[in-house]
């Protein structure tokens, strides 16, 4: 974790579309996504993990993943998760969302005069 | 990669793989095993929060199950108004089911028969003789079947069932009398029965001189008979004559009910011809398609020309009634049961108000805790999705306890009911009925939920939170609803408390009302003396003096107080022997047809004694009234007034009979009014003594010291041994017949009185919630007045002033349809008026009072209150 930055709760609405980035490099379980997305936060994302599984059942509903019982890694049974086709397409919606976002908040963000 | 069954709680074992995970993660770097645990599950969160936001994601299903948990838990928290809710709807509901259900079943069921809306019954009534029913003779049948072309079939049956029964002497039993009637050969043609066994009537059987042949009902061939499957083509001994078996009816076919033998009626060649000889009514079934009003017409215009054609047998002022067969089976049955059913959809009505009326008291002191759930972020939707579920959860919850109790209801009504409403026994809950209540229930409990809920969500949050249960606009509109249930509860109630003091004070009257027949102990058996032959086939003489011995003995026997003989017993139906009669000092000054009648009986000495009807005037007859003495008549008073009215001395008047040879007769006595109908009815009787007068004496009358019991065996072993080929029946206590006659009343009005007990209580149970519902919203505002100074009989009159005045205008209201609505029912009273304003006025003064008590309480109490308690609870 770097030094002078503290951790902060995941941002309403964004967490939908973590998961989506998250499955891109292929199927996971529960704890890996929410672990996948600490780690590539540097642990400035803190996910309660609880609040990942409506969000998966979400996801599921709309058909964007789909998912599978499978034995893990270690041995147990476990639901993997994993991108639908209609999943794919809309991660690369939500980037470009994502990106108008960004800017748009950051022009407004600009310290005055700067 | 094998793949597993998914498991039963698939969230459950996702997440418990999930923490274990985040276990192992801890102890990887070093935590202990307790350490670990407790970070996994701060990590991973509350897990039953999890589960509940995931049901909620999920349609229907899991969102309703969770609503509906909660619901649950909401009812249980305030039992005393829901609970109290469901009672009231669930009572409500199973009155109606039941009253529904009965009707249903004896009013609306389809007869055993098919279409039988084409079955139509025919008789005759003259209006200008005052007389309901004038009988049909045989030849009529001819007359009937050659003029009307839109029959498809027609018959005759005798009128009423009694007098022709038959005895069944079956070898190694003791005889028995069996119910039977003399049909025509067509006769099942036109109900549309055809035999299970064996075959119909053909017109080979019913001729002068035919072999005689008989058809039995599907109880006689098993109770009697074995269930016997050879029985066609065997003998019975019926009357002590040979009878060919060569039919056995379908169970549930009998009609009329109660017969269980059926013989050709033509057989005898004085009922074939005579048009004199009345005692038959038509049964007809048309043609598929005919319209029922020209059918009345047609037959009406043909006994108009009859009467025409044979001046010397028929009154000119005769008319046709057609009934439909329907509305004959049903009889006066009929408005009893409408009567009932109307009562008990208003006693479901007020148990809807009343229950609606809690709820919506309830949601709208629940206004806080809505604000409160939609200001931390509860969705309006969420909110009322959980009211609904709660008034779905009441509904559901009074329509299974309602079910339940219908059913209940159902069997202790068929048990209690009078026995003489047909196809009672087959009532049961009517799903129909019960969609019907049910749906009713729901409406009144999701309307009472969810739209104060619905208000309650759009008010400000911010000051529904302060002020609660307090004093915005919405509470106003709120009580305004509650006032007006108040007033159309009100309104229901005084309807069924009226009928129910009418219908009470018209049973009452029948209770004490002079039947003209003290003695209720007094048994009466039918002991008609059978022969071979459809009329009577016993000697006259033989029989007089089988009578003669017989009550001799009986009279001579230990614990026997007296013993007579009488032609038709009081109340054994609505059709006895109607005679005309004139006086002597109005002879020849009418025509002889519009002669008018009265009950006419044969009858023993010592008759009068035995029932309990006074002789006001002149003599009993005694053994010297006989053949070869002066024709002698005992009249009632009703009769004696009339000879006085015309300046005569009764006693000693004479007068002329329409039966038997034209002999004038002297009056002897006078009895006492007594009413062998109807007990509703009063009539005027004619007696004559049994040595003078040619019909028989057919029933049996003892009284004594003894039980009943014992003077019936007593009536049978005096029987067989005079005559072991006899058979007594039908025994009842006149007390018994006096019951029987008005247990249709007495049934009515207790189901009645309950009803109105129920709706009276709730109608209580309304205001007090009403007002203790305004109380509990002004609390402070009463707190302060209190503590101001205001005078408590002040405050309490300002509380109750209002939902009084709804009451009373309620009350006006039920009244007023009372009033305008009675005439309907008047058919059912007997001896009280609709608009009685006395019983009108002391059924609102009991509803007002209770009202007022139900009013009063809660605001006393609450006028009474110390007022810094009730600031300081807030």
């Amino acid at each position: 974790m770097p030094e002078d930055q503290h951790p902060v709760d995941i941002l309403q609405g964004t967490l939908n579309m973590l998961i989506l980035q998250v499955l891109v490099q292929g199927p996971a379980n529960g704890y890996e996504i929410a672990r996948s997305i600490e780690q590539r936060s540097q642990d400035l994302l803190q996910v309660e993990h609880g609040s990942l599984y409506p969000a998966l059942r979400r996801l599921e509903t709309k058909g964007f993943i789909k998912a599978q019982w499978r034995v893990s890694p270690t041995n147990r049974r476990a639901r993997y998760y994993a991108l639908t086709p209609a999943g794919r397409k809309q991660v690369t919606l939500e980037h470009s969302r994502w990106r108008t976002l960004v800017q748009a908040i950051t022009r407004v963000m600009r310290p005055a005069g700067a | 990669m094998s793949r597993p069954v998914p498991p039963s709680d698939p969230l459950g074992e996702e997440l418990d793989h999930h923490l274990a995970q985040l276990r192992e993660e801890r102890l990887a770097r070093g935590d202990t095993p307790e350490e670990a645990e407790r970070l996994a599950r701060a990590k991973l969160g509350n897990r039953t929060t999890i589960h509940e936001s995931v049901f909620e994601l999920q349609p229907f299903g899991g969102a309703a199950t969770r609503y509906f948990r909660f619901a649950a838990r909401t009812l249980f928290r305030d039992k005393s108004v829901y609970f109290v809710a469901v009672g009231i709807l669930a009572l409500g509901m199973a009155m109606s089911m039941a009253m529904f259900s009965l009707t249903d079943a004896v009013l609306l069921r389809p007869l055993p028969f098919p279409k039988q809306n084409d079955l139509f019954v025919i008789w005759k009534a003259d209006p200008l003789a005052g007389s309901h029913i004038e009988e049909l003779a045989y030849p009529e049948l001819g007359d009937l079947q050659q003029n009307i072309r839109s029959f498809a079939h027609a018959a005759v049956m005798p009128t009423s069932l009694y007098g022709y029964a038959r005895v069944l002497q079956l070898p190694g039993a003791e005889p028995v009398q069996i119910e039977s009637t003399p049909v025509s050969h067509d006769y099942f043609r036109v109900l549309g029965v055809t035999p299970a066994l064996g075959r119909d009537f053909t017109a080979g059987d019913e001729h002068p001189g035919a072999a005689p042949v008989v058809i039995l009902s599907d109880c006689v061939w098993r109770t009697h008979l074995g269930a016997d499957p050879k029985i066609v083509g065997r003998m019975i001994r019926l009357n002590g004559s040979g009878h060919t078996v060569i039919g056995v009816l379908p169970p549930g076919a009998e009609f009329p009910r109660g017969a269980g033998l059926w013989i050709p009626l033509g057989v005898d060649e004085r009922i074939v011809t005579r048009r004199g000889m009345t005692f038959l009514q038509a049964i007809a079934r048309v043609k598929p398609g005919t319209a029922p009003e020209p059918i009345s017409g047609e037959v009406k215009a043909l006994f108009h020309r009859l009467a025409q054609e044979h001046p010397d047998v028929y009154s000119r002022s005769q008319q046709a009634v057609v009934t439909p067969l329907t509305e004959y089976w049903v009889g006066s049955a009929r408005l009893h049961l409408w009567i009932l059913l109307a009562a008990s959809l208003l006693l479901l009505l007020a148990s809807n108000i009343s229950a609606a009326n809690l709820l919506l008291s309830r949601t709208l002191s629940r206004r806080t805790e809505i604000a409160t759930r939609l200001a931390i972020g509860a969705g309006r939707n969420q909110i009322l999705a959980q009211l609904a579920a709660e008034g779905a959860l009441v509904a559901l919850l009074a329509s299974g306890a309602g079910l339940v109790l219908a059913e209940g209801l159902i069997r202790l009504l068929v048990r209690w009911a009078p026995p003489d409403i047909p196809r009672l026994a087959s009532a049961s809950v009517d799903w129909d009925s019960f969609g019907f209540a049910a749906a009713l229930a729901a409406l009144a409990a999701l309307a009472c939920t969810v739209i104060p809920g619905w208000a309650a969500t759009r008010l400000p949050l911010e000051s529904a939170i302060r002020e609660g249960s307090g004093r915005s606009s919405h509470s106003r509109h709120g009580n305004r609803t509650r006032n007006l249930f108040i007033l159309a509860q009100a309104a229901v109630t005084v309807v069924l408390l009226a009928m129910a003091a009418l219908l009470g004070t018209s049973y009452y009257a029948l209770l004490t009302a002079d039947t003209g027949f003290a003695n209720r102990d007094a048994v009466s058996l039918n002991l008609q003396m059978r022969g071979p032959g459809t009329l009577s086939g016993v000697d006259p003489q033989a029989r007089k003096a089988f009578y003669t011995r017989l009550l001799d003995r009986l009279r001579a026997a230990p614990g026997v107080s007296s013993a007579a003989a009488v032609l038709l017993r009081p109340l054994e139906g609505n059709i006895g022997w109607d005679v005309s009669y004139e006086f002597e000092s109005e002879a020849g000054s009418r025509e002889s047809r519009v002669l008018p009648k009265a009950n006419y009986e044969v009858v023993t000495p010592g008759y009068f004694k035995t029932v309990g009807t006074p002789l006001l005037e002149g003599r009993d007859f005694t053994d010297h009234d006989t053949e070869e003495t002066e024709p002698v008549v005992i009249i009632s008073e009703p009769l004696a007034d009339r000879i006085r009215a015309t300046g005569h001395n009764p006693i000693g008047h004479r007068l002329r009979l329409g039966i038997g040879p034209a002999r004038w007769s002297t009056v002897v006595g006078i009895t006492a009014p007594a009413r062998y109908r109807n007990v509703t009815q009063p009539g005027a009787d004619l007696f004559v003594p049994c040595r003078q007068a040619a019909p028989p004496t057919n029933y049996v009358v003892i009284r004594g010291s003894r039980p009943v019991q014992e003077l019936v065996s007593l009536v049978r072993r005096t029987l067989a041994e005079f005559d072991p080929s006899q058979a007594a029946g039908r025994v009842a206590t006149l007390g018994e017949l006096l019951d029987a006659n008005t247990a249709r009343h007495g049934f009515n009005m207790i189901v009645l009185t309950c009803f109105g007990i129920c709706a009276a209580i709730l109608a209580a149970t309304g205001i007090y919630s009403v007002v203790a519902g305004a109380m509990a919203a002004r609390r402070r505002e009463i707190a302060i007045r209190i503590a101001l100074g205001a005078e408590r009989s002040c405050l309490v009159r300002e509380l109750v002033a209002r939902p009084l005045a709804f009451s009373l205008l309620g009350q006006l209201l039920g009244i007023l349809c009372v009033v305008s609505l009675g005439a309907g029912v008047s058919d059912l009273l007997y001896g009280v008026k609709v608009t009685n304003p006395r019983l009108l006025t002391a059924v609102v003064a009991l509803l007002f009072l209770l009202s007022f008590a139900a009013a009063w309480r809660p605001a006393w109490t609450v006028a009474g209150s110390d007022p810094k308690s009730s600031l300081r609870a807030d």
